[in-house]
């Protein structure tokens, strides 16, 4: 039973960055934590970036010093504004006191926001190695954590290695496919000069999520194996869908393989020389 | 009566300012001060400090004339590499106005293990610069209803080489 409700009270929280549920300390007989967790609720209804916000943070951690979650939530406000070097102060907090909970969003936003590849392979890997079930995705649930170790790889060099880890991760019958899992592995292909293999990959994504970036990709594969045909039809296909928003976005960085209006605009001055 | 009025009034500004001298936070985390001794003396903000957005208030992601490629070329074609054994993060935040004019620059600098780092200043001095000169910011989020906001530039150093530019 008190597996169970353990269970149930981590059960998609720290993906979520949500509030714990406080009772579950009171019955789990910490009681410290429970009132450094009534104190982080204060923070409810101010924006995270807030002196109000920050404040209550600090009133939970200055009950609770081990309040893995406080330091977390209170990270993202530094994170978003670049601040690298108090994001990973108190990141590097939470992971002390919690670590299997919150490597997924340590190494994360480590790739995300900072293009620490290296970080970001040490803290996913680490956290694999604690945890017996799914490491889970990214904080944005755009990334399974393993593709984003892949992307990681690829960054550094190890390109094969990193298409084995996504073609691994695709394999899996239970895998719940991410929006760019495809075009990334494509993509892949397409570096490594397997043309077939790109295309296939990038109408995999064109079927699941079809952007300016599949399309742009593809018609390089095409016109690397000489096809010019489609490979204008495709570029004039990913300038519609660059112009009609259908294309790669993060509100907070620009992604990897990320294309640009320029890049399709120079692409199709050549196909028409 | 009309003195009672004025007196609780004074309390409540008192205790309002109060408030903001015992809090070691400012509004927002990394809202940037004026320094009259660094900032430029003729760049203003439209809408008063209370009012600055963060570029991602708005949902539009990185917002430059031209895009990223636009800012990576910019570095590209200016930065000089420095033959030094330092690596690390510079982030370099400022403020753009409604007018999509830019200030208040801030530098921050770590080594590979996120704590804190001084770099050569060739490195800083470049970067801070090229930033500086940086004319294609966008108005946020339109003319009409344009605002202030903040964005930084992180650039990624390796042995005094720029590998890359984030957001």
């Amino acid at each position: 039973m008190r597996i169970l409700f353990v269970l149930l009270f981590w059960l998609g929280m720290p993906s979520l960055g949500a509030q714990p549920n406080c009772e579950a300390f009171k019955y789990l007989g910490e009681d410290l934590k429970y009132k450094a967790c009534k104190a982080a609720e204060k923070r409810a209804g101010h924006y995270q970036f807030s002196r109000k916000y920050q404040e209550a943070l600090d009133e939970a951690l200055g009950i609770d010093s081990t309040f893995a979650f406080a330091y977390r939530v209170k990270s993202t406000a530094y994170l978003k504004s670049g601040d690298f070097l108090t994001w990973k102060s108190l990141m590097d907090k939470a992971v002390q006191y919690e670590p299997a909970a919150q490597l997924d969003y340590r190494g994360w936003c480590r790739y995300q926001f900072f293009r620490d590849y290296q970080g970001a392979i040490d803290d996913i890997e680490l956290l694999d190695s604690l945890i017996d079930y799914d490491i889970g995705h990214s904080v944005n649930g755009d990334y399974h954590l393993h593709i984003a170790r892949a992307l990681c790889y690829k960054a550094l060099g190890q390109k094969d290695l990193a298409i084995a880890i996504i073609e691994e991760q695709l394999q899996d019958s239970t895998y719940f496919l991410g929006v760019y899992d495809y075009l990334h592995l494509g993509v892949l292909y397409l570096e490594k000069q397997q043309f077939d293999r790109a295309i296939t990959a990038l109408q995999q994504q064109a079927k699941q999520n079809d952007l300016a970036e599949n399309r742009y990709y593809i018609a390089l594969a095409y016109k690397a194996k000489g096809d010019l045909e489609t490979y204008a039809t495709q570029l004039e296909i990913a300038k519609e869908k660059y112009l009609s928003d259908r294309k790669m976005f993060d509100p907070y960085i620009e992604p990897m393989d990320k294309i640009y209006l320029t890049d399709i605009e120079q692409e199709i001055k050549q196909s028409k020389k | 009566m009309k003195k009672n009025w004025s007196f609780v009034l004074l309390l409540l500004l008192i205790g309002c300012a109060a408030d903001r001298d015992q809090s070691k936070y400012l509004r927002w985390v990394g809202d940037i001060e004026p320094d009259a001794l660094t900032d430029d003396e003729t760049f203003t903000i439209c809408h008063g400090e209370s009012r600055v957005k963060q570029y991602f208030n708005f949902s539009k992601g990185l917002q430059y004339e031209g895009e990223k490629p636009a800012i990576v070329e910019a570095f590209r074609t200016q930065y000089k590499s420095v033959e030094v054994e330092q690596s690390g993060w510079i982030r370099i935040r400022f403020i753009v106005n409604c007018k999509g004019q830019t200030g208040r620059f801030r530098l921050m600098a770590a080594d590979l293990s996120y704590q804190e780092q001084q770099f050569d200043p060739t490195i800083t001095t470049q970067l801070m610069a090229i930033t500086n000169s940086l004319p294609g910011w966008k108005v946020l989020p339109d003319q009409q209803k344009a605002q202030d906001y903040y964005q930084y530039l992180i650039f990624k150093i390796e042995n005094g080489s720029l590998k890359e530019i984030m957001p």
